[in-house]
């Protein structure tokens, strides 16, 4: 290993032909590693107040004055009328459309860290939207089907995005 | 009546989970001179315009890669341009080629396409990175994945349809299959209805080998006017003629939730597929075609893909596959190379990738084990995200 190459993961000769390889000459090859992480003023933006009444325990979605739809997650412009929408309150309760448990996690979400496997991605049809909310449900697996009741929930925890201050529970019956 | 392009000349690297001696740049510059041999041309000072497909910044850690592979290959100081779609990268970079010799703007294009989606970064890295296609504060902060999303897709298509998962199986054994008679492939499998429903659950009701690769590669095809391709190209006479005859598109909802009640299948791929069929005169699709690389991102992805390019009727897709109406000896063979599934992906190579199989069984070039008999028409379905853009292009050997 390089002593002074700290970043060096190894160096290899790939295999090839001494005389028919066209690239003969650049068989030798260095590994290193290299890290990026950068940090960002990200603006919320016209979703910002969907995202600030969640701390108020208030579920918003946003309402077309033009065709009537019921947008969750909010869209502050109806893509089929081109007109600005406005906000209008839900219940937070809903029934479950489709979903699937995830065994795998990715290396990091908002809050910077895997999720812990098995966890449940629903799409959830709120009562008076239109459209299917996705989040995590928290429940096990083998409790979920298809039309089952739900309801946000909202989280005390401090959070790294504004979207972990909900999650869906079943609605116990 | 425009005049079509030609596919003059077509190379690739082989495709592998790690091309641990190459960074992207050098698997492009390798696709290159396989297709330059392939023309049976010394050099590019020919070729008219370059144009770069890749999809992503953060696999390769370097913008602009699209003005360096231009330079690497010497194409300075002509006019050069990178195309990027998502998954649909590859297709939507040939068809933006397909648009600029259609248009008259230049009679030849060399579209290169590379990524490095290998053992660069961990798995749950490229799914985080993958994840960052989807919409940010909505989908990927909670934790959703593209094997998530795809996969609730599935389960809705299964409750509406009663598609089974011994149904998508069957296409993760087909077309792991297939790539055992494709020298490229990454990953041939000799592999079981059983093996994959006992594999690894990765997100419900998807499992490991319903899952397609991530890979390292490179792709690249010279379109060119048949006058030009004749004029420069000497071993262009040597094969029959194959056209890029018609090119769809279409796009959806960035989120699957948006496009509530229709979950089940891919709205923009049925758009994609109305205009190619049209610009190409088919009517029966199945009757019409004789040969498809389909985008096997997932193996259940297959079973809606042929109802949504009108193979199967909606919801016929799963009985078809499980009969084996797609595989080699079926009434339309489809992903021949192995797709997505057995080929592997490098997403900026792949719908190039998909248009150099179709072309060479077109040409009656691949390996006999998986040479479909006669054909004459081909289609390539490319999409990105699950689907919210989609690609559908046709290609056709007029001897
Ligand atoms: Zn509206």
């Amino acid at each position: 290993m390089s002593d002074k190459v700290s970043s060096q993961i190894d160096v290899a000769t790939i295999d090839g032909d001494a005389v028919t390889d066209p690239w003969r000459e650049f068989r030798l090859v260095e590994r290193i590693t290299l890290e990026l992480s950068q940090s960002y003023k990200y603006s919320l933006g016209k979703y910002s107040r969907f995202f600030i009444e969640l701390e108020n325990r208030r579920f918003l979605a946003t309402r077309c004055e033009a065709c009537g739809k019921v947008y969750a997650p909010p869209r502050p412009l109806c893509p089929a009328c081109l007109q600005p929408t406005a906000w209008t309150e839900l219940s937070g309760e809903g029934a479950v459309e489709t979903w699937s448990a995830l065994h795998f996690s990715p290396a990091s979400n908002a809050d910077a860290r895997a999720l812990e496997t098995p966890y449940v991605l629903v799409y959830v049809l709120l009562d008076g939207a239109d459209t299917l909310f996705p989040h995590l449900l928290k429940t096990p697996p083998d409790q979920v089907r298809r039309g089952l009741r739900v309801r946000v929930v909202y989280s005390d925890e401090p959070v790294r995005h504004p979207i972990h201050l909900m999650y869906f529970v079943p609605i116990s019956t | 009546m425009p005049k079509h392009p030609v596919i003059a000349a077509v190379g690739s690297t082989a495709i592998s989970s790690e091309h641990r001696g190459s960074n992207a740049r050098d698997l492009m510059t390798e696709a290159v001179l396989d297709c330059l041999a392939d023309a049976g041309l010394d050099d590019l000072s020919a070729v008219e315009h370059g144009l770069a497909s890749y999809e992503s910044d953060h696999f390769n850690l370097q913008m602009t890669l699209g003005a360096i592979l231009q330079d690497t290959i010497g194409l300075t100081p002509k006019p050069g341009l990178r195309i990027e779609g998502g998954g649909a990268t590859g297709a939507l970079a040939l068809r933006t080629a397909w648009a600029h010799v259609v248009s008259g703007l230049c009679d030849s294009i060399l579209v290169y396409g590379v990524e490095k989606n290998g053992r660069g970064v961990s798995s749950r890295t490229a799914n985080q990175l993958f994840a960052l296609s989807a919409d940010v504060d909505w989908e990927m902060m909670i934790g959703g994945t593209y094997t998530g999303f795809y996969a609730a897709m599935i389960r809705a298509h299964m409750a509406a349809f009663g598609t089974t998962e011994e149904q998508f199986a069957h296409v993760a054994v087909r077309n792991r299959r297939n790539a055992g008679f494709n020298p490229i492939a990454q990953k041939p499998m000799d592999i079981s209805v059983d093996d994959v429903l006992a594999s690894l659950p990765i997100a419900e009701p998807y499992k490991l080998l319903d899952c397609s690769l991530l890979s390292d590669g490179a792709a690249c095809i010279l379109l060119a006017t048949e006058d030009w391709a004749s004029a420069h190209c000497p071993r262009f006479r040597q094969r029959p003629p194959v056209y890029f005859s018609a090119s769809g598109c279409g796009s959806d909802t960035m989120r699957l939730g948006d496009r509530y009640p229709h979950i089940t299948n891919f709205r923009a791929k049925q758009a994609a597929a109305r205009q190619a069929y049209q610009m190409a005169g088919i009517k029966e699709p199945l009757a019409e075609i004789d040969v498809a690389e389909l985008y096997d991102s997932y193996s259940g992805v297959e079973i809606q893909a042929v109802e949504d390019l009108g193979f199967a009727a909606a919801g016929a897709g799963g009985p078809a596959v499980a009969v084996g109406a797609f595989d080699l000896d079926g009434d339309l063979p489809v992903n021949t190379s192995g797709g997505l599934l057995g080929r592997g992906a490098p997403v900026g190579a792949t719908g190039i990738l998909q248009a150099i199989e179709v072309a060479q069984q077109l040409w009656e070039s691949v390996d006999a084990r998986r040479q479909v008999e006669g054909a004459r028409r081909g289609l390539t379905d490319t999409h990105a995200g699950i689907a919210s853009i989609s690609v559908v292009n046709i290609f056709e050997r007029r001897d």
